[in-house]
């Protein structure tokens, strides 16, 4: 959520700048996703509000009363008779209001407060220029004034309100029910809606639908001739508000509100908020008594929790005086005996409702610094068989299955799971492949395809891949994946391949087939150490990972003779045994390019007539274009040129 | 010379795999592996995430088409509550292996990844045991020289819930989850969360992978590609 640091500051003027509170933020109440200043001079921070929280801080105001507690500082109430500190003028100034014969018929459990209100003689028109800015600092248009109060007031209090034009509403009452199967709706966007059981329908008198509850309707949309108002702030239930928004694809801002639960005490606030702000924008404008129905009142909760308790969940000794000076500063009522506390949870704190909640509060309050680490003494169960892979057969296996196949010369490969085709299909996907794998041979087989395109950049004659890991298959009891059941077909498989072939099995018959490397592991599972040739890893930083060019590489090949018994000449470096693959190596790699990635490898090497023949491979590549045949063979032309000069034959 | 002698290469996720995985046996950590097919109450019910909760946006799911209730799990936690079910506290547990987002693919998000997990569940556990735990691991992974940090957050199946950095040596980086079992987990695994508490912990694999070995992308990891084989 965005915060304009310029409004936080309406409320607490005190507040350090944006840059510390990103720290103060981050280490006591949530992450900070970014901080921008913006060209109008402002500056916002993106807060990630954890779920838990996004009752009392998806607000200006909730972030601005969090802070203020937090750090000790003065919070300016912006109600007439608020508890500020008096340092600050009241920002609302209420109306005063008229007799109304507005009527509210809440026919659902869906809604739990409606709070209304009629407001006369309001001129709809542009905004002033603060409503304009803070607005724009959180990336929000600018619509019409009575739009954008509405809008302000959501993103100041937290609690999401409406407007109808009056004069578009027959009889003066509103009737939010719940809706019939197939009742349609157009909505302020333009689009129409098809309403489903579940959902609910604001209608007037005549039963115009004015509204879905996530999003207003068009039949009594504000509009520039508009003279008259009803305003309403409701409180939804929040799966109504969750399964309507997904049904109906509408993501609100209200809705994101609704349905992370808001408490209904909210409601009232926001219509004096709202009011003030239209009192403000339009001072000829006559207000009606507010109309507040609300069947059920939310419960007041307490909350019992022992200093010991909080103390032992964090590993820190918290003090009696710590959590009292903490409860004040959240204006959280409380009694306190010996080493018991209870409060009474303000009504937005619908995260509070255990003592590990407590535990959390004090622990993020007081700064997770405090507490130091410490190693429990958890003894390890069956130590003996746990120093093997863990103690787990399966995994021991694979483990063991993996030393193997590295060992026979076989490189690990990973695919993926999801396929074209299979026995078992994901409902929806963001990837066009919505079917899990049978089997592995197929990822395999594509894999070779590609590292054999590779395979003189990797320096391998023969390409021997294997992967192991699990297929999906409908109606086959889950196999050796867990030891916990699957709630689906699911077997761990080996594949491997080379150029000869592509084999597939389960892991416990490639286990079975190759005894030698798993008698440890069949034999007794975890009794033994770890696999002799499996190596034990330990950390290591220093290796980093070199991209490869995405360009065409092209491998050119170097042969030559050269005399098997050097006789005419004792003083050259050959000896009796002629000339080594060493000191053609030398000649080659005098020859120095850029363009070389890999190479001089000798890969072949026979005699014949009294002459040796060297075969060298060098793979050539650039990272910035596709090399020319032209560029290769000057470099090779270098080369073949030092080896004429050492009398020795290119072939 | 000869190819045949030649030993072949292991992935650089098996690899840290291993490293990660050696390094908490080595504390005392025994082995569990998950199925990758999980219920919808191993994966979320059971774990505090309720049908029809924002909670359950946190992790943009795959469900499996034709068989109602069943996903492909989005964490290691959805073994959870079945392993409380079939082991009887103390016990410190370990489970590397593959998780599931239903989400588009960049350079640092991909639809398959591997996690690894941790529970220990065992009398008096507090937040200071489980910054002692992970501390020593990340000495262990980093180096002496790795200090920890704990921030806020919240995970349903949690409280309280953290994010936890790490100090290279260089910088702060974010690399676990963390948090003390939530009491309404430990008893729907059937332990008394009077008598018992525990923490749990969740790191990516891929994502140390790439900051380990500095590898740019993550979607490079399943393509099937020997050059990424770099580590041996």
């Amino acid at each position: 959520m965005k915060i304009s640091y310029n409004w936080l500051k309406w409320y607490i003027p005190d507040a350090p700048d944006a840059e510390k509170l990103v720290d103060i933020l981050t280490f006591h109440v949530c992450e900070v996703d970014g901080l921008e200043n913006l060209p109008n001079g402002d500056v916002v921070l993106d807060l990630k509000i954890l779920p838990d929280r996004a009752h009392d801080l998806l607000s200006h105001q909730g972030i601005a009363r969090e802070l203020a507690s937090l750090l000790n500082i003065n919070f300016v109430d912006p109600r007439p008779n608020g508890d500020s500190s008096g340092r600050a003028t009241p920002k609302y100034k209420i109306p005063e209001s008229k007799p109304t014969n507005l009527k509210i018929n809440i026919l659902t459990n869906k809604d739990r407060r409606h709070v209304g209100r009629i407001v006369r003689n309001v001129k709809v028109g542009p905004s002033p220029e603060w409503v304009v800015k803070h607005l724009a600092s959180i990336g929000q248009r600018s619509i019409n004034n009575i739009v954008d109060a509405t809008n302000i007031t959501m993103f100041d209090c937290g609690q999401p309100t409406h407007a109808f034009d009056l004069n578009k509403v027959e009889g003066v009452e509103l009737n939010i029910r719940d809706a019939k199967a197939g009742e349609k709706v157009t909505l302020l966007t333009g689009e129409e809606k098809e309403l489903k059981e579940g959902m609910i329908a604001i209608c007037d008198g005549a039963g115009n639908i004015l509204d879905t509850g996530i999003k207003g309707g068009k039949h009594a949309e504000i509009t520039t001739s508009t003279t008259d108002l009803i305003l309403e702030a409701d409180n939804f239930d929040p799966v109504f508000a969750r399964k309507t928004g997904q049904a109906l694809n509408i993501v609100t801002d209200a809705r994101k509100r609704f349905e992370n639960d808001l408490s209904p005490e909210l409601a009232p606030f926001a219509m004096m908020e709202l009011s003030a702000l239209i009192a403000e924008m339009c001072p000829e404008a006559t207000f009606e008594e507010i109309v507040d129905t609300y069947p059920q009142k939310q419960k007041e909760q307490k909350l019992k929790f022992s200093l010991a308790k909080i103390s032992k969940i964090l590993g820190l000794e918290v003090s009696v005086i710590e959590v009292g000076n903490i409860l004040e500063r959240y204006k959280i009522g409380y009694k306190n005996e010996g080493d018991e506390f209870e409060i009474v949870v303000p009504p937005m704190r619908l995260d509070l409702n255990i003592e590990e909640d407590m535990a959390e509060e004090m622990g993020r309050i007081l700064g997770y610094d405090r507490i130091l680490g410490t190693i429990p003494k958890v003894p390890a169960r069956n130590a003996s068989s746990i120093a093997s892979a863990g103690g787990n057969e399966t995994y021991a296996k694979i483990r063991a299955a993996r030393a193997k196949l590295i060992e026979d010369g076989y490189s690990e490969v990973m695919t993926y799971v999801f396929c074209d085709k299979g026995e078992v299909e994901v409902m929806q996907s963001a990837s066009d492949k919505k079917f899990l794998r049978t089997n592995l041979s197929d990822g395999i087989k594509e894999s070779l395809k590609l590292n054999k395109l590779n395979a003189p950049f990797l320096g391998l004659s023969d390409v021997k891949i294997f992967e192991i890991g699990t297929v999906f298959l409908k109606d086959k009891p889950a196999r050796n994946v867990s030891s916990i059941a699957s709630a689906g077909g699911e077997e761990m498989r080996v594949c491997y391949a080379n150029k000869k072939e592509v084999k597939e099995m389960t892991l416990e018959e490639y286990c079975k087939a190759e005894p030698d490397a798993f008698t440890q592991v069949l034999g007794s599972p975890g009794a033994q150490p770890r696999p002799d040739h499996e190596q034990k890893h330990t950390g290591s930083a220093s290796e980093k990972f070199n991209m490869w060019s995405l360009f065409p590489f092209i491998a050119r090949d170097v042969a030559l003779w050269v005399p098997a018994r050097n006789a005419s000449s004792i003083a050259s470096a050959g000896g009796p045994e002629g000339v080594s693959s060493g000191e053609v190596l030398e000649i080659i790699k005098s020859v120095s390019s850029p363009l070389i990635v890999r190479g001089p490898e000798l890969f072949d090497e026979f005699k014949k007539d009294g002459k040796i023949s060297y075969a060298f491979r060098l793979v050539f590549q650039s990272y910035e274009r596709t090399l020319t045949d032209t560029e290769v063979n000057e470099v090779i032309a270098q080369i073949s040129n030092k080896i004429k000069e050492k009398g020795w034959e290119v072939r | 010379m000869k190819e045949e002698n030649k030993k072949g290469t292991m992935h650089p996720l098996s690899i840290v795999t291993s490293q990660l995985v050696d390094i908490f046996i080595d504390l005392g950590f025994e082995i569990a592996l998950g199925p990758e097919i999980a219920t919808e109450y191993d994966n979320f019910d059971s774990l505090n995430v309720p049908k029809d909760h924002p909670a359950r946006d946190m992790q943009d799911t795959f469900w499996l088409k034709d068989s109602p209730g069943k996903v492909l799990r989005t964490h290691i936690s959805s073994m959870q509550v079945p392993y409380m079910k079939n082991n009887k506290p103390p016990f410190k547990m370990i489970s590397p292996g593959k998780v599931f987002r239903n989400e588009a693919t960049d350079s640092t998000h991909e639809m398959q990844y591997n996690y690894m997990e941790g529970l220990v569940v065992a009398e008096g556990l507090s937040v200071s045991h489980l910054k002692g735990i992970l501390l020593e691991f990340l000495k262990r992974f980093f180096g002496d020289s790795a200090d920890i940090r704990l921030r806020p957050s919240f995970f349903p199946f949690v409280e309280p819930g953290f994010e936890i950095d790490v100090w290279t040596g260089k910088k702060w980086i974010e690399i676990l989850g963390a948090g003390m079992v939530h009491p309404k987990v430990l008893e729907n695994g059937g332990i008394d969360p009077k008598k018992f508490s525990g923490f749990a912990f969740g790191m990516g694999i891929d994502r140390i992978m790439l900051l380990k070995y500095e590898i740019p992308d993550v979607r490079l990891s399943y393509q099937g590609d020997l050059r990424l084989n770099q580590f041996n």
